[in-house]
């Protein structure tokens, strides 16, 4: 079987859980003997045929242009990450809103693009919905409508079974992908527009997330929680919705050991600084531990558009220097905090999986996660506390903080616990969606 | 008679490192000391040396007359002791010549003056000290950190041995009608004050290269004859005090080379001097030379030279600034109870005023002053590297 996918980030081009999520998956596809053509917004014109486990890491890139594709053949590149930037690619932190360098678009997307023989009316309201959408000047619509043009070409030129798109911002490319070849097409919802605004966000979004969804033949949600969501706000036919809660394997270089910085109990933040990812509770239950215990030590890792605000907050709250931004940290930086801390927090105001507590129990801290996640569908040993309700969580970090036996044994239980999710089962249930999707489109082929 | 005293502000601060709260526990130096070399070797080399070169020649050439005050902070003579030998001994030669004065202030051009008496009066004996070594001179006349001042400064400056004066804004709203021109005492009548008159002082600091204001180009003569107007005044004989204040760095520095601001100085004693009624006064001189019943003056608020608003906002008004030196005053108190000198010594540096500086968000017209300044991207920035180190030292604080 072989799979055309969709997506906006894949390593090392980062800005969320979004990238990691589509790593571990298309590491743990590769293993069941699932081809994969990867289409990432990269400068160059090219796809990643992966076909072997490691491909993830190398990520053997072809470029559509013969020419193109002979001169970079013929390139001789010093380092993986020299070859990637040949590609277009590079790691940036920041989220894909403001990947300002995959820019130079050639042309708007044409209406009449979307407006050619459709064979029933529910299809050209989707096409309909989706153009309207797409038209604007903002960079990250004109990024799609570039991604979008060029999901057509791959459309018609590579060879495959199915299309797996994954959430808004690859959905145009989804459905386009499946006008052109009539093959079936799997979306794939990381996270909603509700998710991420914290409130009703932006109804462009909304309009094309709907559209993806019910033009889809299969809708992937992350967890029960984001399957409610995808029900209730978006009214899409349970039938098609399947859920497959994300995984996190650890990489082997990981060192998981305690290397702590600061002499007191750290209790950590990790994520991007966004409404989302309910930062400034995290403040509220810094205010009120550092009264009880002045030893502790909070500390936020990320960046995000929130960061001066709550960088502004939380000296008026006069924390002192207790509470602490690190700004964006690297792979191995994410690593030294996690090796520093003892305590994790993610308040997430609405989080559909949110893979971060995971990486955090694996490496032994104990978790703090909002009631308002996928992930807490998935694990245990962690508190799961409404996001609001920093009093709460307040007193178990107090309770955390005063038992340390207690909060060494929780993360522990949680390091194992998490040690035994694995890809490998995500990937097989995602294997079935496939085969589901297949065989009903074999089924109305005939 | 009308005297101009000059007095010149000298001083760099130990910038920091972008710290991060992984650098934490790893003993880590806070200061980016490639920055801060690089920026006392370009200093130097535009504004300190051939600033002290033409002061040199020109009291040489006036014979005694013309003359000059410095405040030459700590941080600045230990950057000039490990990149710029060469300004440290040609400031030497300025006060071999007798005809300069060198006042006292914090060591470290620190606020402790609002925050720790014991530890400002510390750092006050400590650039004394440092005074005596370098020049040879007991200074006897004291200038706080960026001029601030409050009565209850000069009480405590009257404690302190050997201080007489102290200088400091010439505020409107404390002044009133009055003019900075006249030698004032504080409000107890213990001690002299002497105020900056600053639509001159900035004249030469801030407007001397700007084409748009209506007096540009600022020539000698022109400014002289300013200076002579103000004498028209009846002064029934009483010696007046024309209190010209500024960065060092204005020569050279803030104004360019090219802006003509060294031709300009070079011929300002000399057109001064032509007229017998004007003269040069050292700080410690005006003591003598104040030939009248002095005027006290109350100042119940701090003042101080910096912005529009000549108070403490500059390195005070928002809430990063008062967390991070209400934080720094804290584990300050705790190192100076501990007694750890090694530590004492590096915290110091992190007292200077300009960390709270680059803090500052009023983001008007003086913001523009402040991102000139900071050698970091934003106010924010400065706030997390500040903190990084206080995080540091604290930790570091209890091996």
């Amino acid at each position: 079987m072989k799979v055309l996918m969709f997506t906006w980030e894949f390593p090392p081009l980062i800005a969320g859980g979004l990238g990691m999520a589509c790593y571990g998956m298309v590491q743990s596809l590769l293993a069941l003997g699932i081809k994969v053509d990867l289409v990432l917004p990269t400068k160059e014109m090219v796809y990643f045929p992966l076909r072997e486990v490691g491909d993830v890491d190398t990520l053997p890139a072809v470029f559509v242009d013969p020419v193109l594709h002979k001169e970079y053949e013929s390139h001789s590149f010093e380092s993986m990450r020299e070859r990637l930037e040949y590609i277009g690619i590079s790691g940036r932190p920041e989220s894909y809103i403001q990947m300002d360098e995959i820019v130079e678009f050639a042309q708007a997307v044409r209406e009449d693009r979307w407006q050619t023989s459709f064979t029933t009316m529910a299809e050209r309201e989707v096409f309909a919905e989706v153009a309207k959408n797409l038209i604007g000047d903002e960079d990250v619509i004109r990024k799609i409508q570039e991604y979008t043009q060029r999901a057509e070409r791959f459309a018609r030129i590579l060879d495959y079974n199915l299309i797996h798109a994954h959430d808004w911002l690859c959905y145009p490319a989804g459905i386009l992908a499946k006008k052109i070849s009539q093959k079936p097409l799997v979306v794939h919802i990381h996270a909603t527009e509700f998710d991420r605004a914290g409130g009703p966000g932006n109804e462009r979004v909304h309009k094309i997330e709907h559209a993806g969804m019910m033009y889809a033949d299969r809708v992937i949600a992350v967890s029960q929680y984001t399957a409610q969501m995808i029900m209730s706000r978006y009214l899409i036919d349970t039938a098609k919705i399947r859920i497959v809660h994300n995984a996190f394997s650890l990489s082997d270089e990981s060192v998981t050991s305690k290397k702590r910085i600061f002499r007191g109990p750290t209790i950590l933040f990790l994520g991007r600084i966004t409404l989302q990812k309910g930062p400034d509770y995290f403040l509220e239950t810094a205010v009120r531990v550092l009264k009880k215990h002045p030893e502790a030590r909070f500390i936020v890792a990320g960046t995000g558009d929130m960061a001066r605000k709550l960088l502004r907050n939380s000296a008026s709250r006069k924390l002192q220097n207790k509470f602490l931004f690190t700004g964006f940290l690297n792979r191995v930086q994410v690593e030294e905090i996690l090796r520093a801390s003892d305590i994790y927090m993610m308040p997430s105001v609405s989080e559909p999986f949110g893979i971060s507590p995971l990486e955090a129990m694996a490496f032994g801290l104990t978790s703090i996660i909002s009631k308002q996640s996928g992930v807490s569908e998935v694990v245990n040993n962690a508190f799961k506390i409404d996001y609001w309700d920093v009093d709460l969580m307040a007193e178990t970090v107090n309770h955390l903080i005063e038992n340390p036996d207690e909060c060494l044994k929780m993360g522990l239980a949680g390091m194992h616990e998490v040690n035994q999710i694995h890809w490998k089962e995500a990937a097989e249930k995602i294997r079935l969606v496939y085969s589901s999707a297949l065989s009903e489109y074999i089924k109305s082929e005939s | 008679m009308l005297n101009v005293v000059f007095y010149f502000q000298v001083h760099q601060p130990f910038r920091l490192r972008h710290l991060n709260v992984l650098d934490i526990g790893k003993g880590t130096n806070y200061f980016d000391d490639a920055l801060n070399e690089q920026v006392m070797k370009k200093v130097a080399e535009k504004s300190y040396l051939p600033t002290n070169a033409l002061l040199l020649d020109l009291i040489k050439k006036h014979e005694g007359r013309f003359k000059v005050a410095f405040s030459v902070t700590g941080t600045a003579i230990e950057q000039f002791r490990a990149w710029s030998p060469q300004t440290l001994d040609s400031f030497k030669a300025l006060a071999d010549t007798g005809c300069v004065e060198f006042l006292g202030e914090t060591y470290y051009h620190s606020l402790a003056f609002l925050y720790d008496t014991n530890e400002f009066l510390d750092q006050v004996a400590l650039h004394r000290e440092l005074m005596k070594t370098e020049f040879g001179q007991s200074p006897v006349t004291f200038r706080n950190t960026e001029l601030i001042y409050q009565d209850s400064l000069s009480d405590l400056v009257f404690e302190i041995e050997g201080f007489k004066s102290i200088l400091t804004e010439g505020v409107d709203r404390i002044l009133g009608w009055r003019t900075p021109l006249y030698a004032y005492k504080n409000y107890s009548k213990d001690v002299n004050l002497l105020l900056k008159y600053y639509q001159l002082s900035d004249d030469i600091a801030f407007r001397f290269s700007n084409r748009d204001w209506p007096e540009y180009p600022l020539t000698v003569e022109k400014f002289v004859n300013w200076i002579d107007h103000l004498t028209l005044e009846e002064t029934q004989g009483r010696n007046q005090f024309l209190n010209l204040f500024m960065d060092y760095e204005t020569f050279g520095e803030h104004q360019w080379a090219e802006t003509g601001i060294f031709d300009f100085m070079q011929h300002f004693p000399a057109e001064v001097l032509k007229r017998s009624h004007l003269g040069f006064a050292l700080p410690r001189e005006t003591f003598e030379l104040a030939n009248y019943q002095q005027e006290a003056l109350s100042f119940p608020e701090p003042v101080s030279w910096a912005d529009a608003e000549r108070d403490l906002s500059a390195w005070l008004s928002n809430d990063m600034q008062h967390n991070a030196i209400e934080t720094f005053y804290r584990i300050l108190g705790r190192i100076r109870q501990k007694g750890d000198p090694e530590l004492l010594e590096i915290a110091r540096k992190l007292s200077t005023s300009d960390h709270f500086y680059y803090m500052c968000t009023k983001y008007f017209t003086d913001g523009d002053v402040h991102k000139y300044f900071s050698p970091y991207d934003s106010p924010d920035q400065a706030y997390i590297y500040y903190l990084n180190a206080m995080a540091d030292i604290e930790e570091r604080l209890e091996d």
